[in-house]
């Protein structure tokens, strides 16, 4: 029996591509690690669907329908955005059984950018360094148009039984925190240039910052009050994802994300959190960010936590699918 | 390595430190750094997940589950008391045809005057320099030391928005090469008709850092001959 199946991608609304979590120790050769700008998001949606977490998936931004000749395991995770299976309701952040021949459809996110789609299997797809995300810059473009057409090399054996329900599976499953007011907290740690501008350090404590609509996957650019360091200019050197960078510009930050070029001269007063630069590929124009300084020790701690949950979360899905499929057999 | 130039460990937020060495000497420093570097990469700690290099450092990014700056900086220090490695890699040369007319080298007569050279007279400098790459930039764009001209060279006032792949260019002491087409505040004097990052091949480029560029001077007509050929080198 073969397992290659197609699927179609009928409706694009803005912006699809295909992508994972990235490019591992390319940096060395001036290649960004790239991939999900929201990382979190994209392991927990391949978790879900029984895949490895580096597994190639869809990035969106804007709505989305897939279609497929057989069923397929999916799970959408990412912004806050309407799921249907064939038009009826179907939820986020869930391992979900899409019938042959029924339309997966994925809504515009709201408070957020970027959804995922994980797909039950392995999609075929172009790489470049060991990886399918894209790269603008060097001309590796990973886009999904009306009527592409991807292929699963390897659909999960658990889309081909019966299921007794349709929402089988209920998961504990880590989650980006909404806010509550449309403000969302990042956490920043301290960076070399910190001291170097000890009014900063208030400062952005204290005030709101606004996403510019300038903003994209190389990084984000924020309005709000700044307060540029004395002295020569920084001599050019590597800078981290999440670095919170101070331009030349009066009334302006950068976060840097996944895509950034890999050095800059500017000063970098902190990097955000290691859990928190999900929250980075998510900010969508116009939104307000606060920010809250912690210490590294504490910055490593969330992460630990993050780790643990997503492990828990893959042992807990794998135990789970192989009960099923030993039922159903 | 001498212990005149002691490394140096700042950090980066929960994932990252980065490291300098230590003197007055800018030269120096970039020299140090980059032996450093490579003996950091090929005794490369637990937990490291990549390295950026800079002109005078380079930054370590690392798993701060697996690792941190504590046990990172205990390496790089008995990393920094090993000899040198050098020679352990064979540098490769590599011969790059350039053409410097009108169309391919725009701010050619401008550096000239900031020079205080001709045109030819700065072409000549050039094509007689022999160029080391220190670290592969954005996109695998080989930056390059060995610049031999009379004084630094400034940056374009006001950045270009689009320069051709295979463009030439130099600012400050460096010089380097655009793989692909894109903005730069760099001055443009010089473009090969060669591919220099090819993105469908297994390794998509021929050089490494350590590797030396010479410049060959074509013409128009040959450089429309070579359009499109992918630039390979000879082992030293």
């Amino acid at each position: 029996m073969s397992t290659t199946q197609q699927l179609t991608i009928t409706r694009v609304g803005w912006r699809a591509q295909l992508t994972d979590l990235g490019r591992h120790d390319t940096e060395l050769r001036g290649v960004p690690a790239g991939g999900a700008a929201d990382r979190l998001s994209a392991t927990v949606a391949n978790t879900l669907v029984g895949n490895t977490v580096d597994q190639v998936l869809i990035e969106t931004i804007g709505p989305i329908t897939v279609v497929s000749r057989d069923p397929w395991l999916a799970a959408v995770t990412g912004a806050p955005a309407m799921v249907t299976i064939g038009g009826s309701a179907a939820a986020q952040w869930s391992t979900l059984l899409v019938p042959a021949g029924q339309p997966l459809t994925i809504g515009s996110g709201t408070g957020a950018l970027r959804t995922y789609l994980a797909v039950g299997g392995q999609i075929q797809a172009p790489r470049f360094l060991d990886s399918a995300a894209p790269d603008q810059r060097m001309g590796f473009d990973q886009s999904l148009t009306n009527r592409t057409t991807v292929t699963l090399a390897e659909s999960h054996a658990l889309a081909r039984v019966e299921w007794p329900s349709p929402g089988l599976f209920r998961f504990d499953v880590p989650r980006l925190t909404s806010a509550a007011d449309g403000c969302w907290t990042l956490r920043v740690v301290p960076a070399a240039e910190h001291g170097l501008v000890p009014a900063m350090h208030d400062l952005l404590q204290t005030h709101v910052y606004r996403v510019k609509p300038e903003s994209d996957h190389v990084g984000v650019r924020l309005s709000g009050p700044v307060v540029h360091p004395e002295g020569p200019e920084i001599v050019s050197h590597g800078v981290p994802v999440g670095a919170v960078e101070i331009p030349h510009a009066d009334d302006e930050l950068i976060l840097l994300g996944r895509y950034r070029t890999l050095t800059a001269g500017y000063p970098i007063i902190g990097v955000v959190a290691r859990t928190d630069l999900n929250l980075i590929g998510q900010l969508v124009p116009g939104q307000t960010v606060r920010f809250t300084w912690i210490d590294r020790a504490e910055a490593v701690t969330l992460a630990a936590a993050q780790h643990a949950a997503l492990a828990t979360l893959a042992r807990t899905v794998q135990a789970a699918f192989r009960a099923c499929l030993m039922t159903a057999n | 390595m001498s212990t005149l130039a002691l490394p140096q460990v700042v950090e980066y937020g929960d994932s990252a430190i980065m490291v300098t060495v230590d003197s007055p000497d800018a030269d120096l420093r970039q020299r140090r750094v980059v032996e450093l570097r490579d003996a950091f990469t090929s005794h490369r700690p637990p937990g490291v997940t990549d390295v950026v290099s800079g002109l005078e450092s380079f930054l370590v990014e690392y798993d701060p589950i697996r690792t941190g700056p504590d046990q990172l900086i205990h390496s790089i220090n008995l990393i920094s008391e090993l000899p040198p490695t050098a020679g352990s890699r064979n540098s490769r040369v590599f011969d790059l045809p350039v053409c410097f007319d009108d169309d391919t080298a725009p701010d050619l007569p401008t550096v000239a005057d900031e020079l205080g050279l001709s045109a030819e007279e700065t072409i000549s400098q050039l094509v007689e320099g022999e160029f080391s790459i220190v670290l592969l930039a954005a996109a695998m764009a080989p930056m390059m030391s060995g610049l031999s001209l009379p004084a630094p060279v400034s940056r374009q006032r006001q950045p270009r928005t689009n320069v051709p792949e295979g463009s030439i260019m130099i600012a400050g002491r460096h010089a380097i090469i655009q793989p692909f087409p894109g903005p730069t505040g760099w001055r443009v004097v010089g473009r090969t008709p060669l591919t220099i990052v090819d993105i469908a091949r297994a390794a998509p480029t021929a050089f490494a850092p350590g590797d030396i560029l010479r410049f060959t001077r074509i013409d128009t007509t040959e450089f429309e001959g070579l359009r499109g050929g992918f630039l390979t080198g000879t082992t030293s």
